[in-house]
This record gives C-alpha cells, structure tokens and sequence, in this order.
C-alpha cells in the first residue's frame, strides 16, 4: 500500500540555463531537488531547518538578487523564477580556465575557510551584498556594519569567521562603485 | 456613572477627563469619594527582622505580579525601570523600582501599600492605571508586605526615570483623582462562598495578582476595563490579547489540563506563547507555584476542581474556500511554510510550532497571524531548554493578495473561520509595523 505523491511539472531557471519541465513530488525542497535531480550538490544540507544558511542560493530578479534558504522553500515556489548556486558563480574563460568570482577569489586569499562546509553560503550571502552595494552604495563608514548584517545569519563551526569577514570587508573597500565617498 | 460612547477621540475623551476629573477633584477635596483600600495598621514599620522574613515569600508575589516585566528596560538593570509603554495618548515609562533615592528607596510601608492598592505615591502623585493598581487593589496586605520587604531588599539602583511623553490634557495627573472615582473599585473583591476554595484562589491568581483583565478585558472610552466584558480579549501595542473566557479558551482549544501546562511552559498544541504573553511566561508564569496554575486554570474555566481526565475540545470543522483562493494558498504554503511547519501544518518539535492546531488560526481574529507571517518572529527560549527558532518574516516574498490568500485558507481548514482575510488588512498590518521591542 502506498500513498499517491502528487507530482506536478517544474520549470526555472539554474545558473543562467532553463531547465524542466520535470515532473517533481510537490513537497520536495529546492535543496533536494538541486541534489538528486540537478546533480549539484554545492550547496550543502546544514540543520535543514533554516538556521544555519549553508544552504542558500541567490535568487536573481529584477531589483537585484537575493538569498534564500533551500532547505525550507519548496521547489515548486521557483517556478519560472531564476537561480543561481555556488556552482554558477566561476565562469569559464575563453583560454578554458576557470576564473572564481571576486568573492571566492577573495575568500581563497584570506584563507577565509577551512572545512568549507559552510562556504557556499558565505558566497551567497557576500555575493548578493556586493550586487546590493553595485545598485545602492554605502559610505565607507558603514561597510562594517553591512558586512556584519550580510554574514551574520551564516553559521561556521570552524573559523571563528574573522578571516571571512575580513575578505568581504577589504573586497567592498577595494571594489570601485561598492562605497561612496 | 455617566456611560460614554466606545472609541472616542483622543480630543474629546480628554475633555470627558478632564470634565470628570474636575467633578472628581471637587469630590476629592471635599474628602468624600477617593477611598483609600489601605488600612491605617500599615502606618506601623514593619521590623527588619519581619522584613528579611517576608522577602522570600515576596519574591514569590514580585513574580506572580510580573513586576520585572514592566519595570526593566530590556538590557536595563532588574527592577531599575525605563521601558516605554505606548498608549494612544503618548509614552508611559516605567519607573525605578528598586530600593535607591530614584526609586522606591524612601517609600514606607504605607506609602508602598498606597501605591500599589490606591494608584498613589507619596505626596499625593497619582500613578497612571498604566500600573495595574486597578487590578492590584485585591491584593491582600499580607503579600503587599511581602513584597515591600523583597524589593527593599533587591540591590539599589542609581537611575533616574525617564520623564513620559503624553499629550495634554492626559499629562495632568489631577485628573486622574476623578478616574479612580469612576474606575477604581470602592469594594474589593472577597471570596465567593458559593465556590471552591480552589476557585477563589484562581480568581484572586488571575484578577488581582496576575492582572490578567489588564490586557485580556477591553477597555472603555475612558480606558478602564469593562467590567461588563470581563477577559473577552482585547488589542494590546496592536497585538490581539485573545478571548480566555472559557468558551474563548476552549475556541482556542485548550482545556483546564492544557492552559495549566502553557502556562507553566509557554508551548502548547496551539503554538508558543509570543509578544507580551512570553514575556509573561517567561517573567512570571514559569516561576509560579504549580497550586496557582491550578487555580488560576480553575477560575478561567470557571470549575470548581480540574477533570481528572483532560478533556479534548473539537477541532473546528473546516470551512471551504473559493478554488482559486485554495490554489494560491497552498502553493505560498508548499513553497514558504511547509518546509518547517509541515506539510499538514503539524510542526517541527524544538524547531516550529504546529499550525493546524494553532490558537492563531481559530482566535476571531487575523492580525496575529498575518503580523507573524509578515515580520517572523524571534527565537524563543523556553523552560526545560525548550526552544523555538526564529521565523523568517515574509513581507517582501508574500504581496498583500498572496497573505490574504494564505491567511484565509489556513484558517479556514485549521480554524474553520469562515470570514476571508482581506488585502486591506495586510496591508494595515504592514503599514504599522513597529519593531517588536519584546522578545
Ligand atoms: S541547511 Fe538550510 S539553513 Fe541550515
Ligand atoms: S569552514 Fe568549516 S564550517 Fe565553516
């Protein structure tokens, strides 16, 4: 005996490419679904309860990006919506290299992590505050303090996270157009 | 007693103060009307030894009467005041209350039994009923001297109070002497033959100690309780106090067993306890002796004993939807809520609190729910290491038609209210946030 599981038919956008319409169970995590039917398992399964945000992802609309917890949102709530993970934020250059965001690029040189479990959350997290500062700027006194907003809901068993704060906070300083004045 | 229309304007309401204030004043000076409930024995010291005596017991009735909760700036020092209270006429501080010169340092034994019974601090200053000194008149002497000599004995604290920000004519004091005429009780309450033992301890719990009606009754024109709605549920700082007569209760689903326990524990099959009720839980309640959660759980439910057996109320009937309502809903519900309310609405133990079982969803009305909904809610400690993680506040996810939806649907099939939430009243709710300044 077995109980029907409503499946329906899921269409969006990952990391720049359409993918679906592909039947999904109604109750499955966007989480899930990026790991057992998208094969990409970056973003990690942390508490699964929405708390520590190694899960998220960016969601990309019209007013800039934002970050939102996998484990809890259902897959079905993207529908027609456009994400990106951490495995969409490198791009390939034309010599074949891979060539890391300015945030990762940040993070490898301030040995910003360790396990790394909690990385592609950070990544998200200080990726959606850079779009942020691109349309909206802060002063330079106030980068402290939206840095420490951006990461704090991020959980890290390891760091101690100095080193990560540390890279957003020297990459917002140093990146033309982030801060005003 | 002149009876005055409901929902007065500000202005006019502070003419009818300040008219019945000068009626009152007259009374006052012509020493007829403004009765004291104290008695001349308190002019008398109480010894220090008596004093250290009482204090543990004291303690017991500062909880019971939930002081901390209103007289400590959150991060401030206990007892040491300064958290606003908002009223429609302005901010009320609440005051130092610890033993120093800019507390309560100089006040008698009388003086503190005259504050707390009669709203009247020495040199004649009326308290604004803010202090639930309406409520607290039924206190008896003997747990007011108690609770002199605890708070006598708490550390002192050098701060000063923060002066109130109310609008004339609600910043004259006087006026107060012709409100205490008209609202506060000449008689206090007695135990009623007629009930338990147990009864009347609860009410004496509910009324007098815990103050209960001070949020739960709705007020009049004036803004004292109605005695003529006694605990009928009210809107507090925009939050709705619910309904806890006993049908009120059992609307909400609990029974004399289960109201015992959320009291004692803030959690329950109907949600947590949150805005200023875990404040209460968390101040008062959970710290209260298990015989006056009976009791008050007594009185509530108006028994003489609690059912040996608890007693499990029905669960609503659900109440159908339109379709299109149905569709929209549950797809915000799979999408947003499911992942940690479940897809029934059953909860997630130590993490999130049931939905299809949730006060909010059968109390009359929505705003809890969509104000919940709106702007999340904070991470809750409660006893036994029990926890409940923040909600996330969905306000830029959810537009006012997709909350209407939602908040319609659930309460329909959980609460079976059959009154559609509106897109206006979202949008009320989202106009007048303020920050939840309480947990
Ligand atoms: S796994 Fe999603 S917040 Fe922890
Ligand atoms: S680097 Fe190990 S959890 Fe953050």
């Amino acid at each position: 005996m077995s109980a029907a599981i409503e499946t329906r038919d899921l269409t969006l956008r990952v990391n720049g490419e359409t993918v679906g319409p592909l039947p999904v169970p109604v109750g499955t995590s966007l989480l899930d679904f990026l790991h057992e039917w998208l094969g990409l398992t970056g973003s990690r399964m942390g508490c699964g309860q929405g708390i520590c945000h190694a899960c998220t992802v960016m969601v990309e609309e019209e007013a800039g990006p934002r970050e939102m917890r996998s484990c809890i949102t259902g897959a079905h709530w993207f529908e027609g919506r456009s994400v990106r993970t951490v495995e969409g934020h490198a791009h390939t250059a034309p010599d074949g290299s891979l060539v890391l965001s300015p945030v990762q690029t940040a993070f490898i040189e301030n040995f910003a992590f360790q396990c790394g479990y909690c990385t592609p959350g950070f990544v998200t997290g200080a990726s959606v505050l850079v779009e942020r500062l691109k349309r909206t700027p802060v002063r330079r006194d106030e980068v402290e303090r939206v840095v420490t907003e951006a990461l704090d809901p991020h959980i890290c068993r390891c760091t101690g996270y100095v080193r990560y704060h540390q890279a957003v906070r020297d990459l917002v300083l140093a990146t033309p157009g982030l801060t005003t004045a | 007693m002149p009876t005055l229309p409901r929902s007065l304007p500000a202005k006019r309401l502070g003419g009818a103060l300040v008219a019945s204030a000068l009626v009152g004043a007259a009374l006052v000076a012509s020493g007829v009307l403004e009765r004291s409930a104290v008695s001349r024995e308190v002019e008398a010291p109480l010894t220090q030894e008596a004093m250290r005596a009482l204090a543990p017991r004291g303690a017991k009735v500062a909880a019971a009467a939930d002081c901390f909760a209103c007289h400590t700036a959150r991060g401030g020092a206990p007892y040491a005041g300064g958290l606003p209270l908002e009223t429609p006429f302005g901010t009320i501080y609440a005051t130092n209350i610890t033993p120093s010169a800019e507390g309560i340092g100089g006040y008698s034994r009388a003086d503190f039994h005259r504050a707390l019974r009669d709203g009247i601090a020495p040199g004649g200053r009326h308290l604004y009923p803010a202090m639930p000194y309406t409520s607290y008149r039924g206190l008896s002497p003997d747990d007011v001297d108690a609770l002199y000599a605890y708070m006598m004995s708490r550390p002192p604290v050098a701060v000063a109070n923060r002066a109130n920000t109310l609008t004339f004519p609600f910043d004259q004091r006087w006026t107060l002497a012709g409100w205490n005429i008209l609202n506060l009780p000449a008689q206090v309450v007695t135990p009623d033959p007629k009930q338990s033992d147990l009864w009347n301890r609860g009410q004496y719990v509910a009324d007098a100690l815990g103050h209960c009606g001070e949020c739960h009754t709705p007020r009049n024109a004036l803004q004292a309780m109605r005695s003529d709605a006694a605990l009928q549920g009210a809107v507090i700082e925009g939050v709705e106090a619910p309904d806890i007569t006993p049908a009120g209760l059992r609307r909400m689903g609990f029974d004399p067993h289960s109201l015992t326990r959320f009291m004692a524990k803030g959690l329950s099959a109907q949600g947590g306890a949150t805005h200023q009720m875990f404040d209460v839980v968390h101040y008062s309640t959970q710290h209260m002796d298990e015989a006056d959660l009976t009791a008050l759980s007594a009185y509530l439910f108006d028994r003489d004993a609690l059912p040996a057996e608890p007693e499990r109320p029905a669960a609503p009937a659900p109440v159908a939807v339109p379709q299109a309502v149905a569709m929209r809903a549950s797809a915000s519900y799979d999408g947003l809520c499911a992942g940690c309310h479940g897809h029934a609405g059953e909860g997630i133990p130590h993490v999130s609190v049931p939905l299809r079982s949730n006060a909010l969803m059968r109390v009359s009305g929505a705003s809890g729910l969509i104000r919940a909904t709106l702007h999340g809610l904070p991470a809750q400690r409660f006893p036994d290491n029990e926890r409940m993680e923040a909600m996330p506040g969905f306000a830029t996810l959810l537009d006012d038609a997709a909350l209407a939806d939602l908040a319609t649907w659930m309460r329909a099939q959980w609460g079976g209210q059959d009154k559609a939430v509106t897109p206006d009243e979202v949008a009320r709710l989202r106009a007048g946030h303020r920050a939840d300044a309480s947990n």
